[in-house]
């Protein structure tokens, strides 16, 4: 019984998510009032939060055999329940123009972030494919919210035909694995008859298979080609969280099973990954200097991103798990950041998201911390120094250098120049003369306040971190050595 | 079980999840790509039946357990969005209603 | 045995009851497509010779609302599935299963309680509700024309 509630207290922070939603339900059985129901999400995950930190002392605990809860759950849990509350904030107002219901959108998105969590944890494949589940199912309906805008619906429905393909090749891939190895759970998945056996085909297609649905996932090339279009239509707060919440979770559950399963030692795969990030890099850079949408740009540009961090999976360098932790916290601060401003100057929803680089001509003379706030994302995003997209992409090339990858690290320094160009230009474009027919940004009111307020302190934190990122290294090194144990 | 029915088993489960793949890259009407995927997503569910006939274990049926409920949460979402495709865009044709290029 | 051996002897029925199926059905159709008659003229071929001519199509629409509620009755059948599978070992798994299963059936509960507070499992044409919505947005549709910019 000890036993039981010491996992219980692990499983803690996912319980009390869990909890939330649980409570929206029954809070919208009785009465429907989205102050109480935002309370209660934000409550949640906030709780949450705390618990993920009250944690830390705990050590690792293994929850049942589906799940682990050690420092690199915990710290990526921290990353994603940051990430869920900013998406919160920004949907607040966002959402006070919506003229249907707007209280399914918490639990959605409640119910979205306990799917990551799950998949952050997962060391088996029954729990990854329910924590991708959970995650990707509330996500259609978040793309498809705003139904009523044609390009909403669009995007929603192809979401939801490419992701369930995804989904079936994933599930295709862990049969192939299980038929070969009789086991489900990540390290031991080692062939019944050692790898000379035939086994060694149905693992290497079972193991080809499940990166093809994780790469769809994180939208690297070839699979790319839905994230402009899904991002476009997307609502801007569903678009932070794809790019955000959704990417985090799926990469830390990529990179802890290339570090705790054995098959994954393959010459030719990590080949194959290593080709797969530098097309990424460089296909993702180049297509994102034609665009004149800025989600579709971002959403370019996060493919580039998780190009970069690819890189790390070749290296397999001690260092590659710390240079994932900081690359990724740093990449979700500055995407929150970025996708945050689109989506307050899109706030209150009135059709179409103004996402057009038009609207946010001149922005700095309307709404100058916004912009400020902007220009700062798209330094960091580009990795100037002095931000903390510098401290992510110097920890990318130092693991990509140590390990001898000379290709990779070509690519990502040919990768961050070709960007360079495009975010320097959307950095120009703010501070231009405004143009007349641009859309100017209203202060909505409800929860506008809250939204500016995190907006804010993420360029706080990208400064801070840029100068000051011994706390963020240390706990990415904490992260980095309890992994695998 | 031995090595050799696993193969026919998986075959079939591939046969089916192949037929799945093309029905979905090849159909305009959505419906029908949705039927497909369901097919898709049940090849797998086959192949782990299989996988689990050969280790005689019941890990997969419980995977094909989580897997049916995925596909018919699936399902709902998709015929969720399908009638809103027919009534915003008057079509249920794939390529007539995808207005977002570049 | 050897494996190739066994193989034989169990998949000769199959093989069998496929040739016998296919068969059957060849010998039913090409039987009657040879022997029976045929008319191939155009007033033989509507379903009431010399009979009034049949407008439209056969295919009637029906309202879409049936589909909410037989997407619902999908979902909840299949949570049976969970359920039976907790029963067949229910015994093994004890109280812990036990508090497992009433959370789930909670869940599920809820689930339903939700369906039928937002007006899922109304039967009646067209809730007010939808009513209500539609003219919002044609309002908006003819006061708002979306943005048209990029």
């Amino acid at each position: 019984m000890n036993d039981t509630w010491f996992q219980i207290l692990g499983a803690l922070p996912p319980l009390l998510v869990a909890l939330s939603v649980i409570g929206l339900f029954v809070t919208l059985c009785i009465a429907r009032h989205e102050r109480l129901v935002y309370a209660m999400t934000v409550g949640g995950l906030n709780l949450a939060l705390v618990a993920t930190i009250a944690l830390i002392p705990l050590g690792p605990v293994a929850v049942t055999p589906l799940y682990i809860v050690d420092f690199y759950t915990l710290f990526f849990w921290g990353v994603i329940l940051v990430a869920t509350l900013a998406c919160a904030a920004f949907a607040m107002p966002y959402l006070s123009g919506f003229n249907d219901r707007r209280e399914e959108f918490y639990i959605l998105l409640a119910t979205s972030a306990l799917g990551a969590m799950s998949l952050v944890a997962a060391r088996h494949f029954g729990s990854l494919f329910v924590g991708l589940e959970a995650l990707s199912i509330p996500l259609y309906g978040m793309v498809a919210y705003t139904f009523r805008t044609r390009a909403s619906l669009e995007a929603g429905f192809k979401y939801m035909i490419l992701s369930g393909v995804a989904s079936a090749f994933l599930l295709f891939g862990m049969a192939l694995l299980y038929g070969a190895t009789g086991s489900l759970a990540f390290t031991n998945l080692i062939p019944a008859g050692g790898y000379d056996a035939d086994a060694g085909p149905w693992m290497l297609m079972g193991i080809g298979m499940m990166l093809v649905a994780l790469t769809f996932k994180l939208s690297l090339v070839p699979f790319h080609v839905w994230t402009p279009d899904v991002y476009e239509g997307a609502p801007a707060p569903v678009a932070t969280f794809l790019a955000t919440v959704s990417k985090t979770a799926v990469f830390a559950l990529l990179l802890r099973l290339f570090v705790s399963a054995p098959i994954t030692d393959n010459a030719w795969l990590l080949t194959l990954v290593g080709v797969l990030a530098l097309a990424s890099m460089l296909i993702g850079n180049l297509l994102a200097l034609r665009q004149d949408n800025l989600k579709r740009l971002l959403g370019y540009s996060s493919i580039a991103h998780l190009g970069y961090l690819l890189t790390t999976l070749v290296a397999g360098a001690s260092l590659s798990i710390e240079a994932v932790a900081v690359y990724l916290a740093t990449y979700v601060g500055t995407s929150l950041g970025a996708f945050g401003v689109v989506s307050l100057v899109s706030s209150p929803f009135a059709g179409k998201d103004a996402a057009h680089i038009d609207h946010f001509r001149g922005l700095y003379y309307k709404r100058p911390v916004l912009a400020v706030s902007m220009a700062i994302m798209m330094l960091s995003l580009a990795g100037i120094p002095l931000t903390m997209g510098f401290i992510g992409k110097f920890y990318i090339l130092s693991v990509t250098m140590a390990s001898g990858l000379w290709w990779l690290t070509g690519g990502v320094i040919v990768g961050s120049g070709i960007a360079l160009f495009y975010y320097l230009r959307v950095m120009a474009i703010l501070f231009m003369d405004r143009p007349a027919h641009a859309r100017e940004p209203q202060l909505s009111g409800t929860g506008d306040n809250w939204a500016q307020t995190v907006v804010w302190l993420l360029a706080a934190a990208t400064i801070l971190m840029g100068i000051y990122p011994a706390p963020l290294i240390d706990l990415a090194a904490v992260a980095g050595i309890t992994l695998g144990s | 079980m031995n090595e050799l029915s696993m193969v026919y088993g998986m075959g079939l489960a591939a046969l089916l999840f192949l037929l799945g793949f093309i029905g979905v890259v090849i159909r305009r009407n959505t419906l029908f790509v949705l039927m497909c995927l369901e097919i898709m997503i049940n090849a797998a569910g086959l192949a782990f039946i299989v996988a689990g006939a050969r280790w005689s274990s019941p890990d997969g049926n419980t995977m094909f357990i989580l897997i049916i409920a995925v596909a018919a949460a699936e399902a709902a979402i998709g015929l969720g969005l399908l009638l809103q495709l027919q009534k915003r865009f008057r079509t249920i044709d794939i390529d007539a209603a995808s207005e977002m290029h570049g | 045995m050897e494996p190739a051996v066994q193989h034989t002897v169990v998949i000769w029925p199959l093989i069998l009851f496929l040739v016998a199926a296919l068969g059957l059905v060849t010998v039913m159709l090409g039987l009657s497509y040879v022997l029976g008659g045929r008319h191939d003229n155009r007033l033989g071929n509507q379903p009431y010779e010399s009979g009034i001519k049949p407008t439209g199509s056969a295919r009637t629409k029906f309202s879409a609302k049936f589909y909410l509620v037989a997407i619902i009755f999908v979902l909840f059948d299949l949570e049976i599935v969970f359920i039976f599978s907790w029963a067949i070992s229910a015994r093994d798994l004890g109280w812990v299963g036990y508090e497992a299963f009433l959370t789930f059936l909670f869940d599920l509960t809820l689930g339903f309680a939700y369906a039928w507070k937002i007006g899922a499992l109304d039967w009646s044409p067209r809730a007010p509700r939808q009513l209500r919505l539609d003219a919002i947005e044609s309002n908006q549709q003819r006061n708002l024309p979306s943005e048209q910019t990029s």
